[in-house]
């Protein structure tokens, strides 16, 4: 399958983005029109004059890119000229989650034929580390350190998969990079429904969350088979597909230990109460969608 | 008192745990996020709060809120954040609500870049959001100032409740200067003539800017107009250095002055009269201090900038376009050098 993001990006090593950008690219196919918020991604792979996208490329402000996406494609609409032309939008967990919660919301309501790709590596990371609406329960970033008074991120991340089945859109789906095949599959199957159509990303950054630049596909990985990233489909509002881990299931305290986000979790007095507060978390997903 | 190394931003917000503000709400976005992630980490600690929104206009409008209950309330951004917070900055001049505003600005238009930039003059100086109002803008030069004039712009915000920015640049946010921790720290009192706090003397204020009937609302912006003339004559702070018998006075300010302070003394070495006159307030205008040098000799003005001319008009207005005015500027993230600005000094000298 060929690559539509070319190399020579200034991505770290190991880099999320990067992966989950070349696997929606490969899902959605060469006849599609990007549409990218600022965030690393579109840092990492446009300074201009320079350009790793093979594909027609638009850059939007943070708060936006869906309702440019909505420009874009109501104007090939208007124009006659949209017949199997793929509008993605691709935004991280600040630009989704948060600014752009707003724009996102009218492009689902309204029914654009999109589909909307949030690669979620869980805080803004192009600005160093602030938390988000996708940070995890007790991760340590910038803006909710780890200390005397905190053991970081006090709320769990925002179900943002729900809030956007909630809108009535025909296709959701949770996916990983850890999980090439499923990722690109899940774009692909999104992109051929018509209407706006929702591909959440689960994306670790070496950067932000602290871990080796080789380990990436493991920490992702490890969140899946922990039960507190889970992956299934929802068609029209309803799970349809899961991804089954059955006796693969490993406690939390394995995928906490491998990031320093959660170094905390091991040596501040109170640790281990957190951390079963987060084994709570994959405990109830792994209830909720049987895995 | 303590002297510390510190960053531009950190002192910002050190400048705002000594004025006494308690709540402080921000969003990421570099140059300026250093000074959310210093409000977070230290905030809570004091037993404040920190509230990170979850966008630029989240951000003021929480602003909005808190400073409607008559705290000193913070928060900071940089050029496309500010942009996206103007209606709140409109809505706070309407409802006469004091608060600190920190830009560091950054280079656009647009997206642009993150590199050091003083484009949001404009935009911050003459306004920025819909209706007839002012912000008061005071322009920091060094890391110390960055936390003196947060202190006082709380004391300007509340003394006029209007909001005040505090105008750096991405240079002045990131660069590591010594700083003279402040000798006292304050410990304000809530003003419960107007604010809306939760007790029953302030029960019956009202925080709006809703005028439905035209001359009602025409008189409150003649009120507020007055109070702008008020600021005028009061407020109005610059430094001047060289400038008595100086017949080339450049006008900069933020990093922008530090650079022509060199170029000042450098040409004075090669003979040539020049001097710096440096707005602190950039609303208040120094514009009688300016038109009282052009009334009194033949001079030019050299407006130094980091941006398309946008304080050169403001000069130009302040001399009633008297005297001759150059332009020296970069714009795109690149800093003027004091090359730059002695090859305009050196043409001008020549040319007289």
């Amino acid at each position: 399958m060929k690559s539509l993001l070319a190399p020579g990006h200034r991505g770290c090593a190991g880099c999320c983005d990067a992966m989950a950008a070349k696997f929606t690219l490969m899902g959605a196919g060469e006849d599609c029109i990007v549409v990218n918020p600022t965030g690393c991604l579109e840092v990492m792979t446009t300074p201009f004059p320079e350009t790793s996208w093979e594909v027609p490329w638009v850059h939007s402000l943070f708060e936006n890119a869906a309702a440019v996406g909505s420009g874009v494609e109501a104007a090939l609409k208007a124009l006659g000229k949209k017949g199997n032309t793929k509008i993605v939008v691709m935004g991280g967990d600040g630009a989704s989650l948060d600014i752009g919660m707003r724009s996102i919301s009218g492009a689902f309501e309204r029914g654009h034929d999109l589909t909307y790709v949030c690669i979620d590596n869980e805080a803004y990371m192009n600005t160093g580390v602030q938390r988000s609406g996708a940070t995890p329960f007790d991760a340590s970033t910038t803006t909710s350190p780890a200390g005397k008074v905190s053991f970081g991120n006090p709320r769990p991340k925002k179900n943002m998969p729900a809030i956007i089945a909630a809108h009535g859109s025909p296709y959701v789906a949770t996916t990983s990079i850890g999980y090439p095949k499923d990722m690109i599959n899940k774009v692909k199957k999104a992109t051929e429904i018509e209407g706006p159509t929702y591909i959440h990303a689960h994306a670790p950054c070496t950067t932000g969350w602290g871990f080796d630049t080789s380990k990436t596909v493991e920490v992702a990985k490890m969140a899946v088979n922990t039960g507190l990233w889970p992956l299934y489909e929802m068609e029209d509002g309803e799970v349809t597909k899961v991804r089954k881990l059955g006796k693969n299931i490993k406690p939390v305290e394995d995928y906490l230990k491998m990031q320093r986000r959660f170094r905390h979790l091991f040596s501040m007095e109170g640790g281990e109460e957190e951390i079963a507060k987060i084994q709570a978390i994959a405990d109830k997903n792994i209830e909720v969608y049987g895995l | 008192m303590a002297t510390q190394l510190v960053k531009g931003n950190t002192a910002a917000v050190i400048g705002a745990l000594y004025a006494g503000c308690d709540c402080y709400f921000g969003y990421p976005i570099t140059p300026a996020s250093e000074i959310l992630q210093e409000a977070s980490k230290y905030f809570p600690k004091l037993g404040r709060k920190f509230v990170q929104a979850e966008s630029e206009e989240a951000a003021i409008n929480m602003v909005y809120g808190a400073a409607s209950t008559g705290h000193r309330v913070m928060t900071a951004s940089s050029g496309p954040g500010i942009s996206l917070k103007q209606e709140g900055v409109s809505y706070m001049a309407g409802a006469e609500l004091p608060c600190v505003i920190v830009d560091i600005m950054r280079a656009g238009p647009g997206l642009g870049n993150i590199g050091p930039e003083q484009g949001d003059y404009n935009q911050v100086v003459k306004g920025g959001g819909h209706g007839n109002y002012k912000n008061i803008v005071l322009a920091p030069n060094s890391v110390q100032e960055m936390c003196d004039f947060v202190i006082k712009g709380f004391e300007l915000a509340f003394k006029y409740r209007n909001p005040v920015v505090v105008l750096a640049d991405g240079v002045l946010g990131q660069m590591v200067e010594s700083l003279q921790f402040p000798e006292v720290s304050e410990k304000p009192e809530i003003d419960t003539e107007w604010a809306v706090s939760g007790t029953a003397e302030t029960r019956e204020n009202l925080i709006t800017s809703i005028f439905l009937d035209f001359n009602q609302l025409e008189e409150f912006n003649y009120k507020i107009q007055e109070k702008y003339d008020l600021i005028e004559e009061q407020e109005v702070d610059c430094d001047e250095y060289m400038t008595e018998d100086a017949n080339i006075i450049l006008v900069s300010y933020g990093i922008s002055s530090r650079i022509c302070k060199s170029a000042v003394d450098q040409a004075r070495k090669e003979g040539i009269k020049v001097g710096l006159f440096r707005p602190k307030t950039l609303f208040p205008f120094p514009k009688e201090e300016l038109k009282t040098i052009a009334d009194s000799k033949e001079c030019t003005f050299v407006s130094v900038e980091m941006s398309n001319g946008q304080m050169l008009e403001d000069i130009k207005l302040a001399i009633e376009c008297s005297r001759p005015t150059e332009l020296v500027y970069r714009m795109g993230g690149n800093l003027i050098t004091m090359d730059q600005v002695l090859d305009s000094i050196r043409k001008i000298a020549g040319e007289e």
